[in-house]
């Protein structure tokens, strides 16, 4: 069974007058421990299936299934449970808390999880290290470069050992050494902590270090060129 | 929730330009508001204390200042006579100011012994001997003794009355800790008059099955025909007419209480605001985290709670200290309002803080909730 079933989801909504529909339908299973890129143009709607599957947008229509659970029928509350403890999440602009240390926004995510203190050390000393950052850990975000951020930024996302990590755009604000380094990390997180990544990214050559490669073209999902096709929602 | 409290600190940190700000202008507003209380308090205390209701204090008929009254003192032996009276205590009275004043200084001359009998004060120095046999000797309220400076043994002279400070006493009453005891006849030979014979007001105390309105008018009734009238009322009344018009004021400063309360909850509500529109993004990265959004509300609920309720103590603190160190008061013809803290009005400056601090962070705190997550994330 995949471990991320999109089945015949849709979304859309309105801008003025106009009612925007980036995502029509649209279906997709991955499995557990897959590496998925995510690409399209500007506005193609893959962020908002990124977004949707990170239950942190509501679909319009259709089924998000993660892990066996439909988390289009959970309310906002128990979303937030479920987002605690099954997804990790790589912001484009790493979006760290100012006023927290690199260890404290790292630990973050595990205030939310029944966890003892020694526990929590624990676990963002392991992140802290899988990032190589153990040295910084003191440093507020602005005492870092970009780098230093988003890879803090993927500690914070992995320290909770989450069902999925899913990362939007995440190399899009760094240079090219700097986004080297961090695909790199992403793909060790993949590898080495056996953790399903789907990263929405616009780079041809990001995209291209992923196992699965999909795009997202006028609403519709393409993988190798031909549209995925999986079961379809039934209505009564 | 507990565990998010450091981060709570470390966001008012951040902005510790603005979070002063509202501190210190919410403590302000506390000290403003538990100043009025005080006021308030020292007024309710003069006309519903225990003795309010139960002693009499006669007067010259038409008079108010108690330099115009003047009562012939054999009064107090056919007052003695009447049923249910248990003593009289003849005083005078001299001020330096009959009008509202915050330094007026109030002498009650009064037998010694009666003095002694009929005050409840603790002397904090000096004794009652000396004061008994020096003519010009002085017992000094403390709020008076530390507003000037006085203690046993110093000369002082107002309003042409000098006197030598021979004890300072401490009152439960706090308006009597802002008065100055001397003996009966000096008073009346003060500032080189005779008044010997005469008193201000005489004091009747009334014994415990005497009713206090029958008697007044039996008072007043006997000296009717007399060379002075008399208006004889209950000591509460009598404090509440001699301060009337302070009274419609301080009713009316009230209002600037509530008022203070209503500065506190925009000045709070305000900056929580601010703080909430500045972290919108911030907030939608804690929900994404997985924080739910009654605990983002709580968040900013603890914000608002802990820059009213820190502002708020630190008000009520200033407002103890000010108020007990300077012993304030504010007399008007001869009779004194003090200015008391008691631990009833910085409870309740307190709450008022904290309800004020919660009431300031529900709408902001509920509109942080309820921000779509990938709007705000979109927010730069």
């Amino acid at each position: 069974m995949p471990l991320i079933e999109v089945i015949d989801v849709s979304k859309e909504y309105a801008n003025g007058e106009e009612t925007i529909r980036p995502l029509d339908g649209v279906s997709l299973s991955i499995e557990e421990g897959d590496y998925v890129s995510l690409m399209g143009a500007s506005g193609s709607g893959k962020s908002t299936l990124l977004n949707l599957i990170a239950g942190i947008d509501q679909a319009t229509a259709g089924k998000i299934i993660v892990a066996g659970t439909d988390i289009t029928r959970l309310s906002r509350g128990k979303l937030a449970d479920w987002r605690a403890a099954n997804i990790g999440y790589v912001f484009q602009t790493h979006n760290l808390i100012p006023v927290l240390t690199a260890y404290e926004n790292v630990e973050l995510p595990l205030l939310l999880l029944p966890m003892s203190a020694s526990e929590r050390r624990k676990r963002v000393a392991i992140a802290m290290e899988a990032v190589d950052l153990t040295s910084r850990a003191k440093h507020y975000p602005r005492q870092m470069s970009g780098g230093q951020e988003q890879r803090v930024g993927i500690a914070r996302a992995i320290v909770s050992n989450p069902t999925v990590v899913v990362a939007d755009e995440p190399t899009g604000s760094l240079d090219d050494e700097t986004t080297e380094q961090i695909l790199q990390l992403l793909s060790r997180v993949n590898e080495e902590l056996d953790m399903t990544l789907l990263m929405v990214t616009h780079d041809a050559d990001a995209g291209e270090r992923a196992r699965r490669r999909i795009r997202l073209e006028r609403g519709r999902l393409m993988e190798n060129g031909k549209e995925l096709q999986t079961a379809k929602l039934h209505t009564a | 929730m507990l565990k998010f409290i450091p981060y709570v600190f470390k966001s008012l940190w951040r902005h510790r330009a603005r979070t002063l700000l509202t501190v210190s202008g919410t403590a302000v507003a506390l000290l403003v508001f538990c100043f009025i209380g005080a006021v308030q308090q020292g007024m309710l205390a003069l006309t519903s204390g225990d003795d309010a209701g139960r002693t009499l204090i006669v007067f010259q008929e038409n008079r108010f200042c108690p330099q115009s009254s003047r009562l012939p003192q054999d009064y107090e032996s056919t007052i003695a006579k009447l049923p249910g009276v248990q003593e009289v205590v003849p005083v005078k009275v001299f001020t330096n100011n009959c009008r509202a004043s915050l330094d007026a200084i109030v002498f009650q001359g009064l037998p010694p012994e009666k003095l002694k009998a009929w005050r409840d004060i603790d002397l904090q120095s000096g004794n009652w001997s000396a004061f008994s046999d020096q003519d010009d000797a002085a017992l000094v309220g403390i709020d008076v003794a530390t507003r000037r400076g006085l203690s046993v043994g110093d000369k002082f002279t107002i309003g042409d009355v000098s006197v030598v400070v021979q004890g300072v006493f401490k009152s439960p009453s706090a308006a009597e800790n802002n008065l100055i005891f001397t003996q009966l006849e000096f008073l009346q030979r003060a500032r080189g008059a005779n008044d010997v014979g005469t008193v201000t007001m005489l004091e009747v105390h009334l014994n415990d099955t005497a009713d206090p309105e029958a008697l007044a008018k039996q008072i007043d009734q006997a000296f009717h025909a007399g060379p002075v009238g008399t208006t004889t009322r209950t000591k509460g009344m009598f404090q509440a007419d001699t301060l009337a018009d302070l009274a419609e004021l301080i009713g009316f400063v009230h209002w600037l209480g509530y008022a203070c309360v209503g500065l506190v909850l925009s000045l709070v509500a305000t900056t929580t605001v601010m703080s909430v529109q500045d972290r919108i993004k911030e907030h939608a990265v804690l929900q994404t985290l997985g924080l739910r959004p009654l605990r983002v509300f709580g968040l900013v609920l603890t914000e608002s709670l802990l820059l009213s309720t820190i502002g708020g103590i630190l008000g009520v603190a200033g407002s103890v200290l000010l108020l007990s160190s300077t012993g304030m008061s504010i007399a008007a013809e001869g009779v004194t309002i003090a200015f008391e803290p008691s631990l009833p009005l910085a409870m309740q400056g307190v709450v008022v803080s904290v309800v004020v601090g919660l009431l300031a962070g529900l709408a902001p705190g509920w509109h942080a909730s309820r921000t779509e997550i990938v709007s705000a994330l979109r927010h730069a």
